[in-house]
């Protein structure tokens, strides 16, 4: 119970407090902060490569219909910086995603939090969303 | 509760809920990134002061972060300025899209743009050089001992760049550059006649003041100056980045570079 309570205390915390930008590209001009997207499936692949590191998740619809997300978390430095490795997410895992939907309306999102297969909500190292840029002064 | 405070409890129950969860979890999986395996914003950048070479000069060597624009040049402004745009150029800027930013398609920063990557300043007694982790794993190269810039340069992404010492200040003086990068996410644009002054200035141990001048007749009505600060990233190294391994999704990338 405690541990549960501090894994959500770790995802508020990470909600809470964006990280820097840290795409090559703007995040506004592919993902909408605006439409949140929550998705529970299994991972079918990921790719632990520049400029992004992506995993995709295979979601089932109530008609048991499948549709495969595409998933863009920040590249494998930055991930690497913060904990993750490249075996943090495996294909079979089963995981839930918080993140921004892609604004050209495909299945794509940029994943905010994600719920590991062992149950820990940790922070994906996305690529933004509301993040403010560095310091300028 | 004032702003700070409100920034603080959230870092404070994350960082403090990590320190608890890690210390549970053997052995240690993912974190947060604010987590205590977290190099991204720990340790925080030193406040001593700078350290000199054997040949008195500054050592500005170390891995930095920042010190340019990356969303919008204009951050870097005095207060109160405006950037001296000609009309004809502003109406370019307005038209770029965001998919055409060089630096989302894996083509260099130019100068001063920067990335969100680490980066290394490297001192030798004939070369200062920049190493950068991104966009694109490349460097600029400052020849530090007394040459001119050659009369007959061709077109390039980081240009031809000279240094020297002004007291305590690095002073670095480009021209050559190529019209092909953007000053920022927003599309700010430039010409082939673009020549950028930077001083940098190791204001301690763990702070750069970086202030261009940005002269650039083409695109511009006078020359204006931006100041950003980088920051040291104690114990951190370079990593490899190769931006074009995977870049195959610049494709959903839509709307006016301006919207940033």
């Amino acid at each position: 119970m405690r541990a549960k309570l501090l894994c959500e205390l770790v995802a508020l915390g990470a909600a809470l407090w964006s990280p820097p930008l840290v795409a090559h590209h703007s995040f506004a001009a592919e993902y909408d902060a605006s439409k949140p997207v929550a998705l529970k499936g299994t991972v079918s692949k990921v790719e632990w490569t520049n400029p992004h590191a992506r995993f995709y998740v295979d979601v089932k619809d109530e008609k048991g219909a499948v549709t495969t997300w595409n998933l863009e978390l920040a590249s494998p430095n930055v991930l690497r910086r913060n904990g993750w490795t490249r075996t943090s997410l495996n294909v079979g895992d089963e995981v839930t995603v918080e993140g921004a939907m892609a604004k050209d309306g495909s299945k794509m999102a940029n994943a905010r939090v994600v719920k590991l297969a062992d149950g820990r909500r940790v922070f994906a190292g996305s690529s933004g969303g509301d993040a403010p840029p560095p310091p300028a002064n | 509760m004032n702003r700070i405070s409100l920034v603080a409890l959230p870092l404070a129950l994350a960082v403090g809920a990590l320190v608890a969860v890690s210390a549970q979890q053997t052995p240690p999986a993912p974190t947060s990134p604010a987590g205590a395996g977290s190099q991204q914003r720990a340790p925080a950048a030193p406040t001593g002061p700078v350290k000199r070479l054997p040949n008195g000069h500054v050592d500005l060597s170390g891995v930095w972060q920042g010190g340019g624009p990356v969303g919008d040049i204009k951050m870097g402004l005095a207060k109160g300025e405006t950037l001296p745009i000609k009309p004809e150029w502003q109406k370019i800027m307005d038209a770029r899209q965001s998919k055409d930013d060089p630096e989302a398609n894996c083509l260099p920063t130019g100068v001063p743009r920067r990335d969100p990557y680490p980066w290394r300043i490297l001192q030798t007694d004939t070369h200062t050089f920049l190493l950068f982790e991104g966009n694109i794993h490349s460097y600029r190269q400052i020849f530090m001992d007394g040459r001119k810039h050659p009369s007959d340069l061709d077109p390039t992404w980081y240009g031809h760049s000279v240094g020297r010492w002004e007291g305590d200040t690095l002073v670095v003086d480009t021209v050559g550059f190529n019209d092909l990068f953007w000053f920022d996410f927003i599309g700010t644009p430039h010409t082939e006649q673009l020549h950028t002054v930077e001083r940098y200035t190791r204001t301690n141990l763990g702070t750069l003041l970086i202030e261009t001048t940005v002269d650039d007749p083409g695109a511009y009505t006078r020359p204006f100056k931006i100041t950003f600060t980088a920051r040291l990233r104690p114990g951190e190294e370079l990593m490899e980045y190769i931006c074009n391994e995977n870049n195959g999704f610049v494709h959903h990338i839509t709307g006016p570079a301006k919207e940033f």
